[in-house]
């Protein structure tokens, strides 16, 4: 009995620990999708609407508070705003790493699309291959322009953990020489394949469309050769934009603008509008547009002004005297700059004085009036909301509500048409004159101005005509490209950057009373420090980058802009 | 003849079991008193059984027992800790007394091993902590690991301040591994527990903008049931647990029924009341405004006025937030902070009942809690219920039963974070009335609070932002024991863990961060079961003692979980699923398993019970490793010599020595999935445009091995002067390699991690125990110990090129929390005051203080010491107990201070109110050719203090201190005074815990907070509730 019971348990025993067959069963996913039960064109949406429409924690903190402010288009700091404008002119690393972060982070989402799409990969499939290399060269000019050495050549690298970071010249002629052998690969070829292999409507950009991807990946090109013409060592941009200008491939009509609809349901923490931040904070978190965009409009009679802004709210509006230095006596200093900005504007304000209190009485919605940038804080109060413009209606759209959303820019056949103006400013071939025209009249038609608007626009204003020493074209041709790219705040910084242009958006503050002049005490910002923790993660590399790029700050300039 | 033989024989079976049933029902009745050989003193709690029964008693505080025996000839065992057990026959007598003898080798005690066995402390060759059940349930804490606090020594446990039912982070000898829990295995009467922390409790988020804790599964356990903790540190001593037991063990030992016959009924009571320990000190010399005035609009006042940064309080007429029309004196209210809070309560009731038969035991306990947070509208409610049975079935078999059913509600606890609650308690302008702040709506519903658009208000979140979770959990297990022989005996047993949490959270519409609403609904079960056999073999054979066991076990584990969410409500006032006109893709994780099947043995040899042998194997096959290393095998040696036993040292100086070594080593699996680099779907709203999208996931799976954790051990144990003085060192060294992590990598490899086998991670350690009775008497004894541990970590290797793992990061990234490679685990990186080359502060154009560029090595926040200090006073019925711990060592980084000064609010921001020029230097140069020149520009004190709370190494704390823990002061009516009515015992207690900081260094906060238990949130404060000290009463009653 006894016997027979403890061959019993040893039974149970070895019964307990034998079965191991369903072991690979249940360790597998349900939820994980296998390479058999995929295919490529599933895998390119992913890419193309995170670069440009990410969800809303980089959106609000990499495009709004850092490139959208500096390029100029808009601007935080009215009185009861959450933000203050010196916000990211004094680095917060919470938010530059929020851009870093988003940046960064993108890159396995193209790496995975150029892997499973290259030679040898899952999907092998050249011609998508090429759509994905042009991606790659959009992100890349994007990412270098905001931080300048980022990792390149060794980024993706099978057993590589901690990527070298790469010069900014290497990486502009590793984006050309990818772009070259992106349209040579195109050819003729019109579609990426039949059926599943089609990029068709999972491609967002142009619908599987390769001969404007081809389009793209030339303008694209001349954008990078034009970017780093100039630069220390850019011995290769010449050469480049000679051969783009020579392929004679460009966007050049209105179907070709490369822009993105926005899907107005998608929840805002996997696709963002600015929408999502104007509504769903509060009034506190609103903002306006800036000064130097409307003031360039106004002053030229541009007709894309209404397109762009609202008219300021007004009313009568009182300021008054704090009790207390140092408000005290700053006082009669804020006033007078807040009136002469309304001066500026061509506002015909009512100013009346009674002891310590001044009233302004505006007219109600009736002028554009663009809200200064970097407003300091003792200012502030006197900034109030109903001074100043807000962006139009259709770009800050709440989703969910029927209300028409403003796509997202990518590349447009308006800046095409500037980039080959730019070109032959110049020096390169080209009518200067008639490419630019042609830039204005795209840009002007994609924001629906009418064509008679446009007509007069160009038969008019000076602004119109390259008709001044070529610095002088060169500004104008900037300024427009500039203008064209408003809600692009990547491509509007980079311009400025690499300009200098617009002027009073570029300059240096000074004034610590009525200016917030940041951590880098006025300068106009040149780029994004890198993210907090790659100084700790990867300290070699950091180390090799301070030395060559300079001090790890927003103002050090980069190689491009140099 | 035969026919009459076996008449005869039936006859004597009848005559035979009339007698036996006679002998039960006139049981033999012995009582006496038992003194202590000594001095004469009685001794309360010594236990009687009779031999071969499972009938016991235990003796009064007059050292008095009464004890019935079936048998007058039976044989009764006297047993005490600290003194020989001895067997008397009680040969007819009614009366014994009987004096005890004090044992030569005081740790004569039995303790629970791993696998449940009971062995002699003495023999073992490892550390081993036991804390009993009374100990404990003087004082309740709602987590009962919460207790453990100050008493084990290498044992650190910080509790996640989010009020009652909060999960507690315990560390026993150090932390592990970077991306693991780094806590122990909890056992419940040799059923593992889950004790996963469902929300963030346990999550790798970073943020630190808002963190709930839902608890961790070891607060569901009811104190009132415990018998005893024990406490195996290391693998060494949980080598036979299993993969989940690298970081020790903490076996929980549940009560049986007493074995007294009939129906015993003891009722506990404890009621406690809490109070905010500490809170952060505050000026009240300046009210709301800014740059020291109020704005002369009143609009203005109240959109851009948050901080204390106006005028000095002279009690003139001023705006206030309320109305635009109204105007209130400008005075202080000291005690706006504090007057939010409530006394908060902690009400436990347990009623158990006890049956003892002849050959069963049945014991059943409900325990009913209620606990008031100390912040108004957040409570937790609990009710346990447990039913054990044990029963012997023949002399050969026995079975022992067990089911407790756990429900818990908890309602709106708290949130932390820079937008939990206490985020908009502490920084309320001082001039602002709490009472003012219950007014929280608007009647458009949105918030109404001292500041427009631009903060929440702390009574519309108790009221509003809905947060109420559910927990049921059920567990128990059926053992069958069996027992061949003597020395051979064998259980078949199987167990199950089941525990289910709904979490309801709402944000009302008119939240000031989501507007429109937002709901989120989950459910999420988990469930372990466990099936275990065990073959025990223990023979003496001359001097040799050989015990052999042998097992296996199948363990069996669940995950499933389904949620949904969505915002926008069509009706404002309608947080439901139809009335969101965002449904985000509910979420749903269907069966999740993952499998373990094991084999194990060990072997103790013993020699003349002098020297003691022990050897450890087991064999693991975990389903969530690839296929080549499902198996892995870890192995244990153990060998301790008892010094004098060896030389046959008998004198009153030594009592009792003994040396230990151990080598040991624990294998560890991962969890299910993590193999395969498979691709993910994204739900409908996340489809751009409602395409099909795919992605790769950001984590790159790698091949796995299983992990491997080495530990070395050795300790001594000494007893003195008759077992008056004892002390019990360790020093250990664990090695974890080839650690399976999911490590966070650059970006530009393409993925943000890799899930792989990685680095090295050592913990070197010492812990001393010392303690002993400077006086006992026959009245009056003081009974003391002490306990220190000192941990120290390296991380000696992560993976290539890589130098360093980060836990988390501030919101503004100015400080993270690492691992750095040749550094610590747990080291706090922040920003510093820039500096120019010369070493003066370099102040920004403005005249502002400026952050460095790169952050520096701040501290850690590992304590570097850790203790605790215990005293018991024993005179006649009164026990007075006192516990102080300590830490000493270890840094904290404290958001909250930073915000506090930021915000006006602290009495530290009192310094530079009416301006300063800093004392430091401009760079009028470039970034690169820096041009520093004296600072000559005044900035405002809010300026100032903008300034110095965003530069890091202003806030960082020592986390040194030393509190007095517990104090206890209990009454036990003797015996003598109870008589023969129907209470048996009866005892009274005062209690209190966290009473107060006899030192610290952080001046406004408990340097112990942690914002939740995971790796992922140590190091940082960020609006933490405050620590509460309680006070209160505990009843017992037995019939």
């Amino acid at each position: 009995m006894k016997r027979y019971s403890l061959l019993f348990l040893i039974f149970i025993a070895l019964g307990l620990v034998s079965c191991t067959s369903d072991f690979e069963e249940i360790n597998k996913n349900p939820n994980a999708i296998v390479k058999e039960e995929a295919s490529a064109r599933y895998f390119i949406t992913d890419p193309q609407y995170r670069l440009f429409a990410p969800d809303r924690y980089p959106y609000w903190r990499a495009n709004l508070i850092h490139t959208d402010r500096y390029a100029g288009y808009f601007t935080f700091g009215f009185n009861g705003c959450w933000w203050s404008d010196e916000l990211g002119y004094s680095y917060s690393s919470g938010y530059t790493d929020a851009a870093w972060g988003w940046l960064g982070g993108y890159f396995g989402s193209i790496d995975n699309f150029l892997k499973l799409t290259e030679s040898g990969g899952d999907f092998e499939n050249d011609l998508m291959h090429a759509t994905g290399t042009i991606i790659k060269g959009l992100y890349y000019q994007m990412y270098t322009d905001v931080f300048g050495e980022i990792p390149y050549t060794e980024a993706g690298v099978e057993g590589i953990v901690t990527p070298a970071y790469d010069e900014q010249k290497t990486i502009y002629q590793g984006i050309i020489d990818e772009l070259d052998a992106a349209m040579m690969t195109i050819g003729d070829n019109t579609k990426t394949g039949e059926g599943i292999d089609d990029l068709g409507e999972n491609d967002l950009y142009f619908g599987g469309d390769l001969t404007k991807w081809k389009k793209l990946a030339n303008s694209l090109k001349l954008r990078i050769a034009l970017r780093a013409y100039g630069a220390p060592g850019a011995d290769f941009a010449g050469t480049a934009i000679t051969e783009a200008l020579n392929a004679g491939l460009f966007l050049e009509d209105a179907s070709d603008n490369c822009i993105m609809i926005k899907d107005d349901v998608i929840s805002q923490w996997s696709s963002s509008a600015y929408g999502d931040v104007w509504h769903n904070f509060g009034l506190g978190s609103n903002w306006h547009v800036g000064q130097p965009l409307v003031d360039n409009l106004r002053n030229n009679n541009d007709p894309r002004l209404e397109f762009y802004a609202e008219p300021a709210a007004g009313g009568v509006i009182d300021l008054i005297r704090p009790a207390e230095d140092p408000g005290r006596s700053l006082f009669d200093k804020h006033v007078a700059f807040v009136t002469q900005t309304l001066t500026d504007a061509g506002v015909a304000f009512i100013e009346t004085v009674d002891g310590d209190t001044v009233t302004i009485d505006m007219p109600a919605n009736l002028y554009y009036v663009g809200q200064p940038v970097r407003m300091g804080g003792d200012v502030y109060s006197y900034i109030r909301y109903e001074f100043f413009s807000e962006p139009a209606p259709e770009i800050i759209a709440k989703k969910n509500s029927g209300t028409n959303m403003w796509d997202e820019i990518i590349m447009t056949t308006a800046e095409s048409y500037f980039l080959r103006a730019e070109a032959a400013v110049k020096g390169f071939s080209g009518d200067a004159q008639a490419l630019y025209q042609e830039g204005i009249r795209y840009a002007m038609r994609l924001w629906n101005v009418s064509d008679g608007d446009i007509d007069n626009f160009l038969a008019t204003e000076d602004m119109a005509l390259l008709n001044g020493t070529d610095e002088q074209n060169l500004e104008k041709v900037s300024i427009q490209r500039w203008l064209a790219c408003y809600t692009d705040g990547f491509e509007g910084w980079a311009i400025a950057r690499k300009s200098g242009f617009p002027s009073e958006l570029t300059q240096t503050l000074t004034d610590p009373e009525i200016y917030g002049l940041g951590d880098i005490n006025g300068v106009y910002p040149e780029r994004l420090r890198y993210g907090s923790n790659v100084q700790t993660q990867d300290p070699d590399n950091y180390g090799i980058v301070i030395s060559r790029q300079g001090p790890d700050r927003q103002d050090t300039q980069l190689w491009f802009a140099k | 003849m035969n026919l009459n033989l076996n008449t005869m024989k039936q006859k004597l079976l009848l005559i035979f079991l009339l007698l036996y049933a006679c002998g039960l029902y006139a049981q033999h009745t012995v009582t006496g008193k038992i003194t202590s050989a000594e001095d004469g003193s009685a001794l309360p709690g010594a236990s009687i059984v009779v031999k071969g029964t499972t009938q016991g008693a235990v003796t009064d505080v007059d050292g008095q027992y009464s004890i019935n025996a079936p048998d007058q000839n039976d044989v009764l065992i006297f047993s005490f800790i600290g003194f020989q057990t001895e067997e008397i026959n009680i040969d007819g007598r009614t009366v014994i007394d009987f004096s005890m003898i004090l044992s030569t080798e005081t740790l004569d005690e039995v303790v629970v091993t791993a696998l449940g066995i009971s062995k002699e402390k003495k023999a073992l060759g490892y550390a081993v902590t036991e804390v009993s059940g009374a100990d404990l349930n003087q004082v309740k804490e709602s987590n009962v690991i919460n207790q453990l606090s100050g008493r084990v020594a290498g044992v650190v446990i910080t509790q996640s301040t989010s009020g009652p039912g909060s999960g507690s982070r315990v560390v026993i000898r150090g932390n592990n591994s970077l991306t693991g829990n780094n806590q122990p295995l909890y056992v419940v009467d040799g059923i593992p527990v889950d004790n996963s922390g469902f929300g963030s409790a346990a999550g790798s988020g970073t943020a630190n903008y808002r963190r709930n804790d839902y608890g961790t599964g070891i607060s569901d356990i009811n104190s009132d049931d415990v018998e005893t903790i024990t406490v195996l540190k290391g693998p060494n001593a949980a080598a036979l647990y299993g993969s989940r037991a690298s970081n020790g063990v903490i076996l929980i030992t549940t009560k049986k029924g007493s074995g007294k016959k009939g129906i015993g009924v003891s009722l506990t009571s404890n009621l406690t009341f809490e109070t905010p320990m500490i809170l952060p000190q505050y000026q009240n010399e300046y009210g709301q405004g800014k740059d020291g005035n109020i704005p002369a609009d009143w609009n203005e006042f109240y959109t851009s006025t948050g901080g204390s940064w106006g005028p000095r309080l002279d009690g003139s007429s001023q705006y206030y937030y309320t109305s635009e029309n109204e105007t209130r004196p400008y005075v202080a209210q000291p005690d706006n902070v504090e007057d939010f809070f409530r006394t908060g309560s902690n009400f436990v009731n347990t009623i158990a009942l006890d049956y003892g038969g002849t050959n069963s035991s049945v014991r059943f306990s409900y325990t009913n809690t209620h606990t008031n947070s100390i912040l108004p509208n957040s409570d937790l409610k609990r009710h346990n219920f447990n039913l054990r049975t044990v029963a012997s079935l023949s002399d050969k078999l026995s079975i022992d039963a067990k089911a407790t059913y756990f429900k818990q509600e908890a309602n709106q606890r708290p949130s932390l974070g820079t937008e939990g609650i206490m985020s908009y308690v502490y920084y309320i302008p001082r001039n602002v009335d709490i009472e003012d702040l219950k007014d929280y709506q608007n009647d458009d519903l949105s918030v109404k609070s001292y500041q427009k658009e631009s903060t929440g208000n702390p009574y519309w979140i108790l009221q509003h932002d809905v947060n109420h979770d559910s927990r049921d959990r059920f567990m128990g297990f059926a053992k069958v024991n069996y027992e061949f022989t003597d020395y051979l005996k064998a259980f078949v047993r199987i167990g199950t863990d089941r525990v289910s949490q709904g979490i309801e959270s709402i944000e009302q519409y008119g939240h000031w961060f989501y507007g429109t609403g937002r709901f989120s609904f989950s459910t999420r079960t988990t469930a372990e079961t466990n099936a275990d056999i065990l073959l025990m073999f223990d023979k003496d054979f001359g001097n040799f003692n050989v015990a052999v066991n042998a097992g296996a076990n199948k363990m069996y584990q669940t995950y499933e979980s389904y949620g949904i969410s969505g915002e926008d409500f069509k009706i404002p006032t309608k947080p439901i699923v139809s009335g969101a006109n965002i449904i985000n893709t509910p979420g749903y994780t269907p069966l999740r398993e993952k499998k373990i099947h094991s084999v194990y043995g060990s072997a103790s040899l013993s020699y003349s019970r002098a020297v003691y042998l022990d050897v450890s194997g087991r064999n693991d096959w975990s389903s969530t490793l690839p296929k080549d290393n499902w198996s892995y095998f870890y192995p244990s040696v153990s060998l301790s010599f008892l010094i004098n036993e060896i030389f046959g040292m008998q004198n009153n100086v030594l009592n009792f020595s003994k040396v230990r070594f151990s080598w040991a080593q624990v294998g560890n699996d991962t969890s299910p999935y993590l193999l395969d680099n498979a691709f993910n779907l994204r739900g409908t709203t996340a489809s751009y445009l409602g395409l099909t999208i795919l992605t790769r996931p950001g984590t790159y799976y790698e091949p796995i091995r299983p992990e491997q954790a080495t530990s070395l051990e050795g300790g001594l144990e000494l007893s003195m002067l008759q077992n008056r003085l004892y002390a019990d060192l360790s020093v250990y060294k664990i090695n974890s390699e080839d650690l399976i992590m999911t490590i966070p990598v650059p970006a530009a490899t393409g993925y943000s991690s890799f899930h792989t086998n990685v680095g090295k991670l050592t913990n070197t350690g010492l812990e001393v125990l010392v303690g002993g009775y400077p006086v006992k008497t026959n009245n009056f004894t003081w009974d003391i110990s002490l306990n220190l541990a000192r941990n120290k970590n390296e991380l000696v290797e992560l993976i290539e090129d890589l130098e360093t793992f980060q836990f988390s990061s501030t919101n503004a990234g100015n400080v993270v929390v690492q691992a750095t490679v040749g550094g610590e685990f747990g080291e706090i990186w922040g920003t510093e005051h820039k500096k120019t080359p010369a070493g003066d502060i370099v102040v920004d154009a403005t005249g502002r203080p400026q952050a460095s560029d790169e952050k520096v090595l701040l501290g850690n926040y590992q304590p570097d010491v850790s203790g605790g200090f215990w005293n018991k006073f024993s005179y006649q019925g009164f026990s007075l107990g006192v516990l102080v711990d300590f830490r000493i060592g270890g840094e904290v980084f404290s958001g909250t201070d930073s915000r506090l000064d930021a915000s006006g609010v602290s009495k530290r921001s009192l310094e530079n109110r009416d301006g300063i020029v800093v004392d430091g230097m401009v760079n009028v140069g470039s970034a690169e050719e820096p041009d520093y020149q004296p600072n000559t520009l005044q900035i405002t004190g809010q300026d100032y203090w903008g300034a110095m709370s965003g530069i890091a190494s202003n806030y960082i704390y020592s986390q040194t201190n030393v509190r007095l823990r517990e104090l206890t002061l209990v009454y036990t009516m003797p015996g003598s005074v109870l008589g023969s009515s129907f209470v048996k015992g009866f005892s009274v207690g005062l209690v209190g815990r966290n009473l107060f900081f006899i030192y610290k260094d952080i001046e406004n906060f408990d340097p112990e907070s942690s914002y939740s238990t995971s790796n992922f949130a140590q190091g940082m404060l960020w609006g933490n509730l405050p620590t509460t000290r309680s006070i209160g009463f505990n009843l017992n009653v037995t019939f």
